[in-house]
């Protein structure tokens, strides 16, 4: 799966988590996932288990609160990954 | 018919008998020994614990605590959910100690600070949060005990009654401040027993535990009724695992709060299976106010979701609701052994269920007569169901004089299936004028689904409508749809907006 790939397949599970389209649109690489998108305690919950979920992937060896912007999101499911 | 009987019909004949009522802790402990002894109490860490395990490892900690603590005392308990949390906390409030219980993310002044006002004797903790103790540590001369000390003796119980204190627990109280009411070994029980009515099959479930100890939904409705039903408890360490959890335990009940429920529908929507696996039946939701659209939603997937009523200070259940299908928004029927009286509105509740008081302030709860007055705005039907209609500390007072209960206007919107959450606030106009607004969360896989060109002008438009049907007072002159969830509380609550009433620009 390519970077764009698992940013793509990020963007519909943030949708889904946050509950709206529109900060997808705007949203890059290096937004911050409270402070630039306004996620929630639940939002982040929602998209750490759908990324479980979407991507068969375990978040073992970090917290919920490990990733600061959307980046970081992808770089750990593409280590997850390979 | 009494409170009990109203409940008679919705629990399984054979079941309902069982249900009986107690006094303290201790005679529930005597009685789930004589019945469940060798059936399993609590899971955690893949370890399951029966109940004869569970006597055995709480009578060592009796010792550990009667070793050090004089009987009667208050014991604080700083820990996150584990079987040493429940090992521990029995073992305290069956010595006839009151388990002053604190929130684990306490920071070390604080942890001091609660020590000093609740008149703690001893702090337990776990050893991960030993740095919380640090300031007790050094300027207080109390004794910490790491919760996972081993006696190797066996400490009886002692004698308690329902009027002997039992625990001491968190509250934001009915004014927003936070305060600790203190609840006796009567109310705990009350608390625990009125977890079974209505609930068709309650004995010998299995309980996921996904609410923390610290606040009596978790404590009372989850580990005391999973408990005295000689239920299953599996704590979930963490809820980012939990539908992991779901799959090796599979829980038949879980307690959650409405946006737990929430997040676990739209999980299973968006991977097209129930998240919470086949085996769930029953789910107990509360703490906030419960969208209707879940009954529906849960029922088709074979789940029944029965919301329900209480607070802190009246050892968590007051009313519950076993006909959720056919009233979904209600809040069901008052428990047993409780009196109510609705007073401009505003519910007051007296009975066994109520706390003792609050600790550590002025003010004790009661008014003269022994009436705790909830703040909150109910009316009850003619058969009994009660409605919550809003908050009395909610009250927008407008210049005009009307008082608006904004959960009631926001309940209107509410009910429109694209919209996840609103807000009806106070606001100031341009013109310095004082005005009703109101902002939407949309749902989003309700609207996406729809094909809209412009989902926020079909919102818009279908606000208004609503709108234009509610009464003058009532009518919000500000519309805004949020591309964001509202900021909400740890209990995830939405924080409503407050006006400063000094202010004159918009908010």
């Amino acid at each position: 799966m390519t970077r764009q790939e698992i940013f793509d397949k990020l963007m519909e599970i943030l949708a889904a988590a946050e509950g709206s389209d529109e900060i997808v649109k705007s949203c890059t690489e290096s937004s911050r996932l409270r402070a630039d998108l306004g996620l929630n305690s639940v939002n982040i919950l929602y998209m750490v288990i759908a990324i479980e979920e979407a991507f068969g992937i375990y978040f073992d060896d970090v917290g919920v609160n490990a990733f600061e912007t959307v980046g970081d999101t992808v770089d750990y499911i593409e280590g997850k990954l390979s | 018919m009494n409170a009990r009987e109203c409940f008679r019909p919705y629990n399984d004949p054979a079941e309902f008998d069982k249900i009986i009522e107690m006094d303290a802790v201790t005679d529930m402990w005597r009685h789930c020994m004589e019945q469940y002894a060798d059936l399993p109490a609590i899971v955690f860490q893949n370890e399951a614990h029966t109940f004869a395990q569970l006597d055995k490892d709480a009578a060592d900690f009796r010792a550990v605590l009667s070793e050090q603590v004089k009987d009667g005392a208050r014991v604080a308990i700083l820990a996150r959910n584990s079987y040493d949390f429940v090992r521990a906390y029995l073992a305290a409030v069956t010595l006839g100690m009151t388990a002053v219980i604190l929130p684990p993310q306490l920071d070390s002044m604080t942890v001091m600070g609660c020590c000093m006002l609740y008149g703690v004797s001893a702090l337990v903790y776990e050893p991960a949060l030993a740095a919380q103790t640090e300031a007790v540590r050094a300027k207080l001369s109390l004794p910490l005990i790491d919760i996972t000390a081993v006696s190797g003796k066996n400490e009886p119980m002692r004698g308690c009654n329902a009027k002997t204190p039992c625990v001491m627990m968190f509250t934001g109280g009915t004014t927003g401040k936070s305060k600790c009411a203190l609840l006796s070994h009567g109310a705990v029980m009350q608390g625990t027993v009125n977890g079974c009515y209505g609930v068709k099959h309650v004995f010998h479930q299995r309980y996921l535990l996904v609410l923390p100890f610290f606040h009596v939904f978790g404590l009372i409705r989850n580990l005391m009724t999973s408990l005295y039903t000689g239920s299953a408890l599996m704590i979930c360490e963490n809820n980012k695992n939990m539908f992991r959890d779901v799959q090796t335990f599979k829980p038949t009940i879980m307690v959650m709060v409405p946006a737990l429920a929430e997040m676990s529908l739209s999980l299973s929507r968006q991977f097209g299976k129930n998240m919470l696996g086949n085996d769930l039946k029953t789910i107990i939701c509360g703490a906030a106010a419960v969208a209707p659209y879940l009954v529906e939603e849960y029922d088709k997937l074979g789940i029944q979701l029965l919301p329900g009523y209480g607070l802190t200070e009246s050892a968590n259940l007051v009313s519950g609701n076993p006909e959720s299908l056919r009233y979904p928004d209600s809040v069901g029927y008052p428990f047993p052994n409780q009196e109510l009286k609705i007073v401009d509105g505003e519910l007051w509740l007296r009975g066994k269920n109520m706390m003792d008081g609050y600790v550590g302030g002025d003010e004790s709860g009661f008014d003269a007569d022994g009436w705790f007055h909830t703040g909150d705005l109910v009316r009850q039907d003619e058969n009994g169901l009660l409605w919550i209609t809003g908050r009395i500390k909610e009250i927008i007072v407008l210049s005009n004089g009307e008082n608006i209960s904004p959960a009631e206007v926001e309940a209107h919107f509410n009910a429109l299936p694209f919209i996840q959450d609103s807000q009806v606030f106070e606001a100031v106009a341009d013109s310095g004028r004082h005005i009703l607004a109101l902002e939407v969360v949309p749902r989003a896989t309700v609207i996406g689904k729809m094909g809209l060109d412009n989902p926020n002008g079909f919102i818009l438009a279908e606000l208004e409508k609503i709108n234009e049907t509610l009464p003058d007072y009532q009518r919000v002159s500000r519309m805004t749809v949020r591309d964001s969830d509202f900021e909400r509380s740890p209990s995830m609550k939405i924080v409503r907006y407050r006006l400063n009433h000094d202010q004159t620009g918009n908010l």
